[in-house]
């Protein structure tokens, strides 16, 4: 990991780049970020309140709490197919440590999910009065658990999308049906028992009950649960970062 | 000896692949159809080049398209790994690629953005890049474009901006393909002051080009590719002889 934190200034330069080059020259700029989840939130509130009833309190809330993670691991994956191939120009004339371009698509993903959460996070709370306590305060160790499992699996699917181009419409669709299969518009406990199993066997599954249980329940999160968490986050680090490293000299030649 | 550049029966490789495609489907069609399969090739770009560059030399490639010129430099560079053979360079140098100008600027950003992101491609922290900030301005004279967004920089502007900063990097070996061709000839003049400054503090140059005039010029020795292979290692003078040989 050192080369990356040697080049770290390459990654905030990197990270800084694509945040201006996407909001310059746009009027409501940053806003435009927030549209998006709004409106799902929106739409996703009325159909689930109004019309078929699922019966969890402040849904809008709880639709909130799982979209915004699930969004900053969703948008992260799907960015990180071009993450070393659209630096192909830079790639093939400067010896630079190739790491670092799948971090700066995640922290790039990770400010947007930043930015969403200050402007929304005091919006729920004046309007649905949910209490911060200090149980909030466990955010911060799964936000990093969180940010290392999607860092290492950007490591391989950055990697693999160089030599395989179709990994780009394979996740496409992956990613559509994990958000089925991630208990962010449902509650876990309203489906029936055996098909629980098809939700746990999805990682991104514990992740957003976490995120649930520390914001939406106000309860400290499962150890056994965080247990896996830490598993996963440091397997998925240490796969993708390896797998990076053993085909990163070829990358120059192919992309 | 201490900073040498030591290039040791080098060769490179590439594997050519005919019906290439980086994709699932025909990698599985081509197991049933034959005319669908990936057929492959070796080409050999570099073969057994060998030779040692001192500290404070400056050092020229020359050849015809396609004789292998880039992929040498890429080689040196460590952008391509070897396919046989090494390149030592001195411990801790720092490289300062123009393998071409401007490596990483983004047309979106300002002169300022894009020095601060060049110089950090390069591995250099902030405060390095502050510091070397006004005289990388001064080389360039753009200082009243640094607010301005590059891509409504002229190609020579463009040019001398990379230069500059490149230059300011002070690389121990400072590689330069084929970018003076830009930029005004008052510009030219100054690069070749800055090059030739550059040597007396002992760094070392590596410099490509077409024109063997200005290799000539700049360079103390040169070797010569053609195909691949190195036609001869030496003196400026008589090798710009041995290329036009070549070239008859």
């Amino acid at each position: 990991m050192y080369p990356i934190f040697h080049y770290r200034e390459l990654l905030r330069n990197l990270v800084l780049k694509d945040l201006k080059i996407k909001y310059r020259d746009s009027a409501i700029g940053f806003l435009w970020s927030l549209v998006n989840p709004l409106l799902l939130i929106l739409v996703y509130s009325f159909v689930f309140s109004h019309i078929l009833k699922v019966g969890i309190a402040n849904f809008s809330f709880f639709l909130l709490i799982g979209i915004l993670p699930w969004n900053f691991f969703a948008q992260s994956l799907m960015m990180s197919t071009g993450s070393i191939l659209d630096n192909g120009g830079l790639i093939r004339k400067v010896a630079l440590p190739m790491e670092i371009f799948p971090v700066a698509t995640v922290l790039f993903n990770l400010a947007q999910f930043g930015l969403a959460l200050l402007v929304f996070l005091p919006m729920t709370i004046f309007f649905f009065n949910v209490s911060i306590g200090w149980v909030t305060l466990w955010f911060f160790p799964l936000l990093l658990l969180h940010l290392f499992f999607t860092v290492g699996l950007c490591f391989l699917i950055s990697t693999a999308t160089v030599f395989y181009r179709d990994v780009r419409h394979f996740m496409e669709i992956l990613l559509m049906l994990l958000f089925w299969l991630t208990p962010i518009i449902y509650d876990v406990k309203t489906i029936p028992e055996s098909l629980r199993t098809v939700i746990y066997l999805n990682p991104q599954s514990f992740f957003i009950l976490s995120y649930q249980d520390i914001l939406y329940r106000q309860t400290a999160p499962d150890w056994q649960r965080l247990a896996i968490l830490m598993g996963l986050a440091g397997a998925a680090l240490g796969v993708g970062y390896r797998v990076t490293g053993s085909f990163k000299a070829r990358f120059a030649e192919e992309v | 000896m201490q900073g040498t550049i030591a290039v040791q029966r080098l060769s490179k490789a590439f594997t050519i692949r005919y019906n290439k495609s980086n994709s699932l489907k025909s990698k599985f069609v081509g197991i049933f159809h034959k005319r669908y399969r990936e057929e492959v090739e070796t080409f050999w770009a570099l073969r057994d080049i060998d030779f040692v560059i001192e500290p404070g030399e400056a050092f020229g490639i020359v050849g015809r398209n396609g004789s292998g010129k880039s992929t040498l430099l890429r080689v040196i560079a460590g952008i391509y790994p070897p396919t046989m053979g090494v390149v030592r360079l001195p411990q801790g140098s720092r490289i300062g690629a123009m393998i071409e100008l401007g490596v990483g600027f983004h047309p979106e950003l300002t002169g300022r953005e894009n020095i601060f992101l060049g110089a950090s491609i390069h591995g250099l922290k902030r405060k390095e890049i502050e510091a070397l900030y006004p005289a990388i301005v001064d080389f360039s004279e753009l200082g009243h474009f640094m607010d301005t967004a590059i891509k409504n920089y002229s190609s020579g502007m463009h040019a001398r901006l990379g230069f500059a900063l490149a230059i300011n990097l002070n690389p121990t070996l400072f590689i330069i393909d084929e970018v003076l061709a830009v930029g005004d000839e008052g510009f030219q003049k100054k690069c070749l002051d800055a090059m030739h400054q550059f040597k007396v503090q002992g760094q070392t140059i590596i410099f490509v080009s077409h024109d063997p005039r200005m290799v000539a010029s700049v360079c103390d020795r040169v070797c010569v590719l053609e195909h691949g292979l190195q036609k001869f290692v030496g003196e400026s003078a008589a090798a710009i002889d041995e290329y036009h040989k070549l070239l008859r």
